[in-house]
């Protein structure tokens, strides 16, 4: 997973409806990069019929897919 | 007994109240006598309500006098964070956005604690929307740490941990989606409870990440977490996410020792990189905690970073989703800071958000295995002591940058695994600021969380130290 550009992030901005100018796409891209990068290892490889409320069911349960 | 009644503990002056050994009214005026000392110097109270305060400690005593006593907490004075609707009552959120946004109903967990018969002191400072880990506020101030008024207090939960600290209040709600009850607490040398996500109902609590967002509450003691848990758990028709069942008795956990209990010592993470004092009273902890009966055992923990960047992401997307309305209609109404923080939302896809939830019960599950054999796995809160409020002043000092990141790195995780933590005061730096540590356990079991505490604070005196006001 690659962690998004400033382009990247101005056009999501725009897109969601909360335009961004280019300095602050930047300093965003700065400041959120390191989650992405950080979460880079799990992204992409999740089991197909993993879904969220899997999480309720670990919580109660004990017990996961 | 105390001489001053500000100074007990929540459960001693709730005890000392029902048996009629201290009135409301002097419970009241003690507090607010504090508050009238300390907060020109701490800036931790929101709202003083003096008057509609002690007109409801003289009627808590006028019913107890008729034998009717309201429950728990009758005649208790208590003040919360700034964030717990209370119908009639302006709830600012730490904002310029609700300064003066009026409540138009009750959050549960503060309509159970009001049920039980406290009295309303006032509304207690906090981060802008619960969203900062340091204690500044850009439209009310910082909140000052009481031990040492140049450093922070931590935050969101800013004005609950200073005020617990000082005495102005026995206990105080808080709010933790990522670190805002520990952090503050450890800080500012008390105790708090972060429950399991759908312990509490957050009905009527302000929002900040529906997937992370924890009551709990911040006193002096384990014990007083406990008898404040006892009366908020449980399920709430208002809140689906606040989960049914039978509750423990959190009382009689605190009552329960420490021996046959096995606590788990991070190889890895938690011990990395920690300032000197707070490496000391890791290992004074466990030491403490091994004399008093405890099995301690190594354990290894997944990737805590991958756990760290998850919950990040959670929590960016989702305040920005409860946000957007006013990102767009009232920037310039938040602080500078709040409003970058907020902006990081937007750079998120929302694969890559529901992928963070798709993993969510996976790690669960890889914590819950790695940590199957012990009841609790104790770590520091953060790996420094209270900074300065120049040096963590976002914006205005160079370092800041560097010390937020090392500030929360150790909360992170546990609001993303939904888990209960509590944090104990455990020591203090050779300058004086306190130290805590991290109890974290399994879902749904802050019973054990809080048994541990509360043997840790039989033997040990951090929790009862009060800061001067020389």
């Amino acid at each position: 997973m690659t962690r998004p550009g400033p382009r990247e992030i101005k056009a999501m901005a725009d897109v969601v409806g909360v335009p961004v100018s280019p300095e602050v796409a930047t300093r965003i891209a700065a400041s959120i990069g390191p989650a992405f990068e950080g979460f880079a290892p799990i992204a992409g490889t999740l089991p197909f019929d993993l879904e969220p409320s899997d999480f309720e069911l670990v919580q109660t349960a004990g017990s996961s897919k | 007994m105390s001489a001053e009644p500000a100074l007990m503990s929540l459960t001693a002056i709730a005890k000392a109240i029902a048996e009629k050994k201290v009135s409301s009214r002097e419970a009241t005026q003690s507090c607010l006598d504090r508050i009238e000392q300390w907060q020109p110097r701490l800036n931790a109270f929101m709202a003083i309500e003096k008057e509609a305060a002690l007109q409801a400690a003289d009627e808590a005593d006028g019913a107890l006098a008729k034998g009717a006593s309201r429950g728990a907490l009758h005649g208790v004075p208590l003040a919360h964070k700034d964030m717990y609707y209370d119908v009639g009552k302006v709830v600012t959120c730490g904002s310029k956005i609700r300064r003066d946004f009026v409540a138009t109903t009750t959050s549960t967990a503060l309509r159970r604690l009001k049920d039980a018969g406290m009295v309303r002191l006032g509304s207690l400072q906090m981060a802008e929307f619960a969203y900062g880990p340091t204690g500044h506020n850009a439209h009310f101030g910082p909140v000052h740490n009481p031990w040492n008024v140049e450093h922070i207090t931590g935050g969101s939960s800013s004005g609950s941990a200073a005020a617990v600290a000082a005495r102005l209040t026995s206990a105080a709600l808080g709010s933790d989606t990522g670190g805002s009850v520990r952090m503050p607490a450890h800080f500012c040398g008390v105790t708090g409870l972060k429950t399991t996500v759908g312990r509490v109902s957050r009905a009527g609590a302000m929002p900040l990440s529906q997937s992370l967002d924890t009551v709990g509450p911040l006193a002096q003691s384990a014990q007083d977490c406990a008898l404040l848990l006892g009366l908020m758990a449980g399920a709430d028709c208002e809140d689906p996410t606040a989960v049914a069942g039978p509750l423990p008795d959190y009382m009689a956990a605190t009552r329960q020792p420490m021996k046959d209990t096995t606590v788990g010592v991070p190889s890895a993470f938690y011990v990395d990189d920690l300032d000197s004092d707070v490496a000391r009273v890791l290992d004074e902890t466990v030491a403490t905690l091994k004399r008093e009966g405890a099995r301690i055992v190594k354990v290894e923990l997944p990737d805590q970073r991958q756990l760290s960047s998850a919950s990040q992401l959670v929590l960016a997307v989702e305040a920005a989703a409860f946000h957007k309305r006013w990102m767009i209609e009232r920037p310039q109404d938040y602080g500078p800071q709040v409003l970058m923080r907020l902006q990081n939302g937007l750079a998120v896809p929302a694969i890559t958000y529901l992928e963070t939830m798709r993993w969510r019960g996976s790690a669960l599950s890889a914590h819950a295995a790695a940590t199957a054999g012990v009841d609790a796995v104790i770590a520091p809160v953060s790996p420094i002591p209270a900074p300065t409020i120049a040096e963590s002043d976002v914006g205005n000092a160079p370092e800041a940058d560097a010390v937020l990141p090392r500030i929360t790195r150790f909360a992170r995780p546990v609001n993303y695994l939904g888990v209960p933590a509590l944090s104990i005061p455990c020591g203090f730096t050779r300058s004086g600021l306190p130290i805590g540590m991290q109890l974290i356990g399994r879902s749904f079991d802050e019973a054990t969380l809080l048994r541990i505490g509360a043997a840790f604070q039989r033997v040990t005196d951090f929790h009862q130290r009060v800061p001067n006001f020389a």
